[in-house]
This record gives structure tokens, sequence and C-alpha cells, in this order.
């Protein structure tokens, strides 16, 4: 009905009115490319981080076409995310993340100096009601985290993490400290959303602190599993010990770095979790994974038990 | 009129005598222990509880049962003095036998662990009366085993885990062999199509011999087939017995690593078992006798 009554309306429009019409429509269009460009201003050249921010958010999510104007040349919204990224970690004298153009097209990526070009990362923006955009490797999919600028939150993807890194890189011969730099720009990334804009991180399996509990994806754990990583654990000169303050083991893989896993109470749940303590907080239970090797295998032999947990919510 | 209100000892009879003589020696003995307790004197104490074996062990007495003449007294409260005595016997032991742990299940009774490791074993009793480890016999077979065979380098599940892979291997073959068998499975029924056609008046015997040789090759085939399909399971179950076994042998070893760091050998832990109420006792005399020379 209401379209109907909006055609027959314009039928009978004036030429004066229909030439109004399509001027205002042009203004209104152009004002939008205005907006935007002053947006991309900041976006590019703004030294203020909650600018940037802000311009970020906008852009996001911005829709620069019209009725009657509209741009042939446009970066898609997850380029803004990228940039949002390279800018934050440029402020931050983090160089690692190149952001590159393609040629022909209008459309950036992420390549980093101590891995092979093959590996690109790209934002894949959210189409659905929640929003946000995946960090993903384009070649292998992997979503590495979630992040949304409005919610002013960040989600890292343990599967993902441990697919790229571990079952993709590391085993491909790329070296340890080739892996670090790559990751500890992600997690600066994730820091500096933390310290200068509040954002909520879960860094998850890359999480240093040692009040850190990374919790397993499966309720159960079946005591052969820890069973296990006592035999190999003592093939590798390491004893697994028997855990003093509950149900469970750790293990102290060299002076003061000690992995527990155990039944955890804490918030009314009953859950397995892992912990890693070390006296510097340095390490996270990836670094772990990254650096014995015992217990690199023990975790992917039983990753069906002993996957951590990424927030259900964005990880499903 | 006082006179009469006293004891009169001179008048009683000699089981009267006697009787009172033996309650004051219940009262004696009694009130000695509880001011060794007091007093905090675990020496004396182990020497009111079982004075004859205290004797003996420690002095090198002839037996005299009438040294516990008094000991069925404090039965009931054997589990309080047990308690009270586990203190100083655990710090002992502690530094004695850094490996053993011990928990208090209930009142004055102790199981021992053996080990901070993963899964360690209840390896028994400790009886603090006594100043005695009760070890599990069963457990402590399987160390003395492990000591034994460690001669021959060998751990205690060796040859039975050496025996589950090998059976897994085979399995592993049986599955490899798969495509074989199909292979001869084609060739055996084409065989049988060709026996069947064949009709021979004067031959049948020889015909009908065949056509069997060929069925019992089939059906032999057929089992192993389905032996290569349970495989897998069978393989799995292996898989979990082996880790089982190998467990036990890591126990095992970390057992034997603890005694060794602590005695040298199995040989010096058992010896240091026997005398262990002695060696326990005589630093308690020590330690007393400190205490004296120091007032």
């Amino acid at each position: 009905m209401a379209n109907n009554e909006k055609q027959i309306d314009s039928a009978t429009l004036s030429t004066h009115g229909k030439l109004t019409m399509f001027n205002e429509g042009l203004k209104s269009g152009l004002a939008n490319g205005e907006k935007f460009t002053a947006l991309m201003d900041q976006l590019i050249d703004t030294t203020d981080g909650e600018v940037l921010l802000a311009a970020a958010q906008k852009l996001a999510a911005f829709k620069l076409d019209s009725a009657y104007v509209t741009f042939p040349h446009q970066y898609q919204n997850a380029d803004y995310y990228l940039i949002f990224m390279s800018r934050l970690l440029g402020m931050h004298q983090d160089e690692q993340a190149t952001l590159n153009s393609r040629r022909k097209t209008e459309s950036l990526y992420h390549v980093f100096k101590t891995l092979s070009d093959d590996y690109t990362f790209r934002f894949q923006v959210v189409t659905n009601a929640n929003g946000g955009a995946y960090y993903q490797e384009q070649t292998t999919g992997e979503n590495l985290f979630y992040v949304h600028l409005e919610r002013r939150l960040l989600r890292f993807n343990s599967t993902a993490v441990t697919n790229l890194f571990i079952n993709k890189l590391l085993v491909k011969g790329v070296g340890v400290d080739q892996i670090n730099v790559v990751l500890t720009t992600l997690t600066q990334f994730g820091y500096w959303l933390r310290d200068d804009f509040g954002f909520n991180v879960d860094f998850n399996i890359l999480d240093v602190d040692n009040a850190a509990k990374y919790e397993l994806r499966s309720a159960q754990l079946d005591r052969s599993i820890i069973d296990k990583l006592f035999v190999s654990a003592a093939e590798n000169d390491h004893m697994l010990r028997n855990y003093m303050h509950g149900h469970g083991a750790e293990i102290e893989l060299r002076t003061g770095l000690v992995v527990d896993i155990f039944r955890s109470a804490a918030n009314g749940s009953d859950r397995w979790v892992l912990t890693v303590h070390d006296p510097d907080q340095a390490v996270s239970w990836f670094d772990v994974l990254l650096h014995f090797d015992f217990m690199r295998d023990w975790y992917l032999d039983n990753i069906d038990s002993l996957e951590i947990k990424a927030d259900p919510l964005v990880f499903a | 009129m006082e006179k009469q209100n006293q004891p009169d000892l001179e008048n009683q009879d000699q089981p009267t005598r006697a009787l009172t003589k033996h309650l004051q020696d219940k009262l004696d003995y009694v009130t000695t222990l509880r001011q060794a307790i007091t007093a905090g004197d675990d020496r004396l104490i182990y020497e009111l509880i079982d004075g004859d074996h205290y004797h003996q062990a420690l002095l090198n007495e002839e037996p005299d049962p009438t040294r516990n003449a008094q000991v069925d007294l404090i039965t009931d409260v054997h589990p309080a003095i047990s308690h009270y005595l586990s203190t100083k016997l655990i710090d002992y032991l502690a530094h004695e036998y850094p490996f053993f742990y011990y928990e208090e299940t209930q009142l004055g009774e102790f199981q021992i662990y053996f080990g901070n490791w993963w899964d360690r074993r209840r390896f028994g009793k400790l009886n603090v009366l006594k100043v005695a480890f009760e070890f599990s016999s069963e457990e402590y077979n399987k160390l003395q085993k492990t000591f034994e065979l460690a001669a021959a380098h060998k751990r205690f599940n060796t040859d039975q885990i050496q025996k589950i892979s090998a059976g897994s291997d085979e399995l592993q073959k049986l599955i490899d062999a798969q495509a074989d068998r199909d292979a001869q499975k084609e060739t055996l029924r084409k065989k049988l199509k060709e026996n069947g056609q064949r009709n021979s008046l004067f031959d049948s015997g020889r015909i009908k011999e065949e056509r069997q040789q060929i069925i019992d090759q089939l059906t032999q085939l057929a089992d192993e087939d389905e032996q290569a399909n349970n495989a897998h399971a069978t393989m799995k179950d292996n898989e979990a017995k082996i880790l089982t076994l190998s467990k036990e042998d890591t126990i095992l070893a970390y057992e034997k690593q603890a005694i060794e760091n602590a005695f040298k050998s199995f040989e010096n832990f058992n010896e240091r078992n026997h005398s262990l109420y002695v060696d326990y006792l005589t630093t308690l005399i020590g330690k007393a006798q400190v205490a004296e020379d120091g007032e």
C-alpha cells in the first residue's frame, strides 16, 4: 500500500518538485560522501586514539552509496577494521604487520614480516545482528580473534591459534621465534585495546597472567589422559606430581614454571582447568605448547578431551 | 578417734594387702604415663606401652612378661596414644624416609603413601606404637621384583607390554593383508566355480575332496577377515592395557629411584626398616640425654 501511494505521488509531482527531489538526493548523497571523507581523514591521520576508534566504529558500518550518488572506488567495511588495527599498532611502534593493498582493487590485507606472504590476514565482518568482525587468515580460514568495536570486546580463539601456528606453521618448520613475533603483535593489539580503550579482552590460550585459568571445553576428563602425560613426562625426565590442593596433577617444566591441571569448582561450575605459573608471568599455555614437545604432543593427541574453550558466544 | 579412721594396714589380711599394692601399681603406671605425656617424654611412653620389647630391643635383656603387667590397662586409649606419638615419629621419618607421606584416616591410624607423584600408591600402614611399617605385601612384592628385574635391565611389566605389543602388531598385519585376502578369495571362488562345472564319473571323489579344500580355505580367510574387522577395537584395548602397565612401571621406577637416593640399595632399605624401632628410640634417648646435659 505505502509503496503504491508513493508511486502515485511521484507520478503526480510537478517537474519542479521532481528536480528539487533529485537535487536534495544529490546533496544528501554528497554530504554522506563528505562525512565519509572526514572520517577517513581521522582514520588515516589522527594521533588521538579515541578519535581513531570512533572513526573506525563509524566506518565499519558506513554505507557510502545512496540512491542518487554512488562511488565507483570503494573499500569494504572489513578494510576499515584492518586500517584501524594497523594505525593502533603503528601508534605503539609495532611494525610487524604490514598493511598491503591489492593491485587492481581497493582491498587491503596484512602480511607479517616473519611469515611467508602466502599467509594473508583480513577481517571478516559478521553480517548478522551480533556485528563485529573476525581476524582471519585467508588460506586456512582460521578466525584468530573476534573484535567488536562498539561493545569494546576482543576474544581470542584457542582452536584457530593452535591450528594455524602449530598444525600449519610449526609443523611446516616455521621457527618458534618467528611464530612468537606474530603472536606478540596480536596480543599487543589486545593489550592496547584493553589499556587505551578499556576493551574487555579474553586472551584465552595466549594469556600469560598466572591467574589465567584455561578452561577445558569438555566437562569430563578421563583419568587415563593424565596417565598418558605421567608416562610421557617421565620419558622426558619430568615428573608429573600429585596436585596438592585438590583433584589433579602438576608438572614443573623448568625452575619456577609450573603447569597445573585440576578440577576447579570456582564460580559454581565444576570444570577441569589448566593453569601456568611462572615468576615473571610471561608464559601462556600456548607458549608451553610451543616450547615443550612432549606437552604439545600430549595436548594435540588428546585434543578432543583437552581443547581449551573459547568464548562460545562468538566461537560456536 | 583419728586412729580408727586411718587405713589399718596391720589388720589387713595378705590378699587384701596384695590387692592394694596391685591397685597402687596400676595407679603408679597410669600416673607415670600421664606425666610422660604431659612432659612430652616419648621415650618413656614407648617404655611404658611395651616395656618388655623396649628392654629386649634396647638393653639386650632377656624376655620378661612381667614388665608388661599393666599394659592392658591402656589398650582402649591406644589410638589416642598413637595419635600423640605420631607427631615426633613422623617428623623423624620425614627426614629418614623422605618419600613416604602419611594420612591419618582415623584417630591414630596412618596410611602410607609412596611419593608425591601422580597416582602414587598406598603402600600400607604405619604402626606408630610399634614404630614399624606394615607394608601392603602386594605393593611391596612389586617393588622387590622391580629391584630384581633391574639387574636384567627390565621393568616390572616389560614382558607383558612386549606380549601385548606383539599381539597388536599381528593384528596390524592382519589389517594390512586385507587386499591379499580379497585377491585370494577371488581366486578361490573362481576355482570353486570351475570345480562345480567339472563332472567326471570316475574322478568324483577327487573333485569332491578338492572342493572341500577350497571351502576350508575360504572359511579360513573369512575368519581372518572377521578378526581384522575386530582388530581396531582390540588394538584400542591393548593400548589402554599398555598405558596402565607403563604407568605402573613409571611409578615403580620412581619408587626404586627414591629408595636408591635415600638408602643406596633395597637391602639397606629393608635393614633400616627392621631396625627402625631401635634407631628411633635411640635418637629419643640421645635427645633426652642432651636435654639433661644442658640442664
